[in-house]
């Protein structure tokens, strides 16, 4: 496995020809999920981004610091607050052959914010004022007002740019086709059952992808897709379980690689529902001292991991770590939550844990959690469901006591933290209490540039979320990459932004 | 004359049946929490998006309307089209029906091939004391191992040790035979052990019936060999009961062992509807259950047939 340092990109784009391979080579990935839709602009969840991310390419993409890199545009400026110049880079085409153009980067950030289209990602894409082409590979953005993370919105992939002369003339349906101008294109598909890529014959990397196929099968069970590994069918696959690193730990030519992401696992708290012990303020922050996030780490991640801050922990600052949530020795944070629960004067809150029943990592989180808050004096239920039921009791009816899924940190701290508030994000707006002042130092702090003063906010806002104990970080959320060694070179980066732990599939070299 | 008058009125049956399944699963489908608009959006659905995406694909229509839309549809060959894919969900039950039927018939087979044998054997006692409570053994022990269990045992021992078997994944018979054995084999092995058993007990009783009747009596009076009273008398005699729940197991196998295939991996209609329940993707979900459910009746009206068949007196009431 070769760590990657993308400070080498260049050096390693000059030597692309060197790479070229003579024989026909494929890999195998063993996928553990199968896409919820075709539709790159539309699809949330990250099963359906792992496979865009093999045929789409996005404008910009994130360095080993989760700072900006060239994608698609092979450069970019911002002249102003609210001013952008992108410059796509020469050579760029679709696997049909026909060049990236402005109009295609245009015509597709147009569709993610077309409200018909339904795209999640529009209001991290910021209020755009006009967009214009300059040139043949420039583009100008003008946002209607600064927005410091228009550009890491960019990076994520479901800002994909899309052959939106082929979409407008029919030739090609984004719900039931994928047409990129990434390493790979669709050859094949069985749903539920496999992939077949081949590589792009117009991807703008000379010499990339390394391998000329990606079969993909889909194997939801782990012990299936361990035993796949342990026989050579696939090369490499991913687990969300970290048992994966102790069960294959004596298999000889399988490397388990955990990759630090800026993703983190989290609680939703219901603040709105008055039948909850949640709706009390005092009870929420009572349990958020309460939770032993060490204990998480140690039992369920096996130490892997380490609690994380709604700034993630991932992207180096200090903002959040100095709260007494964190800071406190846990014996002393026991003793204000349970005199937080008595000043509710509810001091055994029954609560239920709601909990989708797709990932059994949240199963193991959940029993955890029912230990370490009846230390406090919580009586918790688990209530393990199936996804659909949980996104629409959780999202849509709010229907629940809090709930535990992950949250995505993207490339910018600026990004993540947007979601507190209910008004921007929507999603959670039928159970997290919006704050004014809150708001206001959100909308203040996405218009700011990375840098002492943006820190300084984000302490500050650290202190109202905190203060708010409306939605909580866990633990960070680590990738777990196992693969033959004997079979592929792989390229992981550092840490991950956007669930992009395949970000360098084009450098995986088939042995 | 007598066979068709036989089997009208079950034909009747069958599509009244059919019917009220179809209105069942389309009801039932719409009343579970979640939504399509869930799964594609995750958590970021919104109002907004929710209606675009129920606009989309037409689920924002009134529901008898969209059910009648359907049923329409349906009478001219057209099941609907996958929400995921936006591709025909038939093609896609076409195109795993060999898969299915393979494991439904390799499953049969061992259930039959061990099952049958046993049966008669501790049925006519020929195998002594410790032969019944050997057969006795493996029907209490197939009865009552939920395949989950055993298909999850199975899992982890060959996902360990491989020993030649392959855990997970298919692979067409004519691309690999040794390879689709390979894979075929521990899913179908999970699927027989409820099958040996229930056939198992289901002839031991049978036979066990069959032998307290005058005619064997007789027969053993006239000096016949036991290999021909049991062959003449008792298994044609044994046969219908055997039949019905051999039937029924079958229609139970091609409508799709869900659990077993979302164990194995097993690419057929089992693990197709598991998926399309999970994502919503109500198309998948009807057409599935339609055809399990048309399968499953198609071969109880053949088992009607065979028994009219094999017993003369059957039906010549009718």
């Amino acid at each position: 496995m070769k760590r990657r340092n993308l400070m080498g990109t260049a050096a390693l784009l000059a030597l692309a020809p060197l790479a070229v391979m003579a024989q026909d080579t494929t890999l195998t990935w063993g996928k553990p999920a199968e896409i919820t839709g075709f539709d790159v602009h539309v699809a949330g969840t990250v099963a359906s981004w792992e496979m865009y991310q093999m045929v789409y390419e996005t404008l910009l993409t994130t360095d080993a610091d989760l700072g900006l890199a060239a994608g698609l545009a092979e450069s970019w400026e911002q002249t102003s607050p609210t001013t952008y110049t992108l410059t796509l880079r020469e050579g760029a085409k679709f696997s049909n052959g026909r060049a990236v153009t402005p109009d295609d980067v245009i015509g597709s950030l147009e569709r993610i914010k077309n409200p018909e289209t339904a795209s999640y990602w529009s209001p991290q894409l910021g209020d755009i004022a006009s967009m214009e082409a300059d040139g043949e590979r420039g583009i100008k953005v003008e946002l209607a007002s600064p927005q410091a993370t228009f550009l890491p919105a960019l990076a994520h992939i479901t800002a994909a740019i899309l052959p939106m002369q082929e979409l407008k003339d029919g030739s090609f349906d984004p719900a039931a086709q994928m047409l990129g101008s990434g390493p790979f294109m669709v050859e094949s598909h069985k749903q539920d059952e496999s992939w077949t890529l081949a590589r792009n014959p117009h991807y703008w990397r000379e010499g990339y992808p390394l391998a000329d196929m990606l079969e993909v099968p889909i194997i939801p069970d782990e012990s299936a897709r361990i035993a796949a590994l342990r026989d050579g069918r696939i090369d490499f696959t991913s687990f969300e379980n970290p048992d994966a690193q102790g069960m294959l730990a004596n298999a000889g030519n399988i490397k388990v690689e955990a990759q630090q992401t800026t993703n983190y696992y989290r609680f939703d708290v219901n603040a709105l529902d008055e039948a909850s012990p949640f709706h009390y303020k005092r009870v929420r922050q009572a349990m958020n001292l309460a939770l032993d996030r060490d204990a998480i780490n140690d039992f369920v991640f096996g130490g892997t991991t380490a609690p994380d801050y709604p700034v993630p922990g991932a992207f180096g600052k200090e903002a959040c770590r100095d709260l007494d949530t964190y800071a406190m020795p846990r014996d002393q944070r026991l003793e204000k939550a349970r005199g937080l629960l008595e000043e509710a004067g509810n001091t055994s809150p029954e609560v239920a844990l709601t909990l989708s029943s797709a990932n059994p990592v949240l199963g193991r989180i959940g029993q955890v959690v029912q230990q370490s808050l009846g230390e406090a004096g919580f009586d918790v239920s688990l209530d393990q469901v199936p996804t659909a039921e949980y996104l629409q009791k959780v999202f849509t009816d709010g229907d629940f006591d809090f709930s535990a899924s992950w949250l995505a940190g993207y490339t910018d701290p600026g990004m993540v933290i947007k979601w507190w508030n209910p008004e921007f994000a929507v999603w959670n707006g039928v159970f997290q209490e919006n704050v004014p002042e809150l708001s206001q130092a959100l909308d203040d702090v996405g218009a700011m540039q990375d840098g002492a003063e943006r820190d300084a906010k984000l302490t500050e806002i650290c202190r109202m979320i905190d203060d708010g104990a409306n939605l909580l970080a866990l633990v960070g959320k680590s990738d777990y990459l196992a693969y033959r060694d004997d079979q592929v070179d792989v390229v992981l980066a550092e840490r991950s932004g956007s669930a992009n732990t395949y970000q360098f599939i084009a450098e995986f070299e088939p042995k | 004359m007598r066979l068709f008058l036989y089997l009208l009125p079950r034909l009747a049956a069958m599509i009244v049946t059919l019917l009220g399944v179809s209105i069942l699963v389309f009801l039932s489908l719409r009343m579970i929490p979640g939504g399509y608009a869930d799964i594609l959006l995750g958590p970021f659905v919104t109002p907004a998006a929710r209606e675009a995406i129920s606009q989309r694909y037409g689920l924002d229509q009134p529901m008898a309307l969209q059910y009648l839309r359907w049923l329409g549809a349906l009478l001219q060959g057209d099941f609907g089209v996958s929400m995921v894919t936006r591709q025909p969900v038939i093609d896609e039950f076409i195109r795993r029906a060999p898969v299915t039927l393979e494991l439904a018939l390799i499953a049969l087979g061992l259930a039959l091939s061990v099952g049958l044998p046993l049966g008669v054997w501790s049925g006519i006692r020929q195998g002594g004391r410790r032969g019944v409570d050997m057969a006795r053994l493996v029907g209490a022990l197939g009865a009552s191992v939920p395949d989950f269990v055993l298909g999850s045992v199975l899992i982890f021992v060959f996902s360990v040790w491989s020993l030649w078997f392959r855990v997970g994944g298919y692979v067409p018979f004519g691309q690999d035979p040794v390879g689709n054995l390979q894979t075929m084999l521990l899913p179908a092995l999970t699927l027989s052990l409820f099958g040996i058993a229930l056939v198992l007990r289901t002839t031991r009783d049978a036979v066990l019936r069959v032998m307290t009747e005058g005619y064997i009596t007789a027969a053993v009076a006239r000096g016949e060999r036991p290999r021909d009273i049991v062959r003449l008398h008792i298994l044609r005699n044994a046969a219908i009961p055997v039949v019905t729940v051999v039937t029924t197991y079958f229609g139970f196998l091609l409508g799709g062992a869900v659990v077993v295939e979302v164990l194995f991996s097993v690419p057929g209609f089992g693990l197709y509807i598991f998926n399309g329940l999970l994502n919503r993707d109500y198309a998948i979900v009807q057409a599935g259950v339609l055809l399990a459910a048309t399968a499953f009746v198609a071969i109880n009206m053949l088992a009607d047939f065979l028994y009219a068949v094999i017993d003369p007196r059957v039906g010549a009431s009718e």
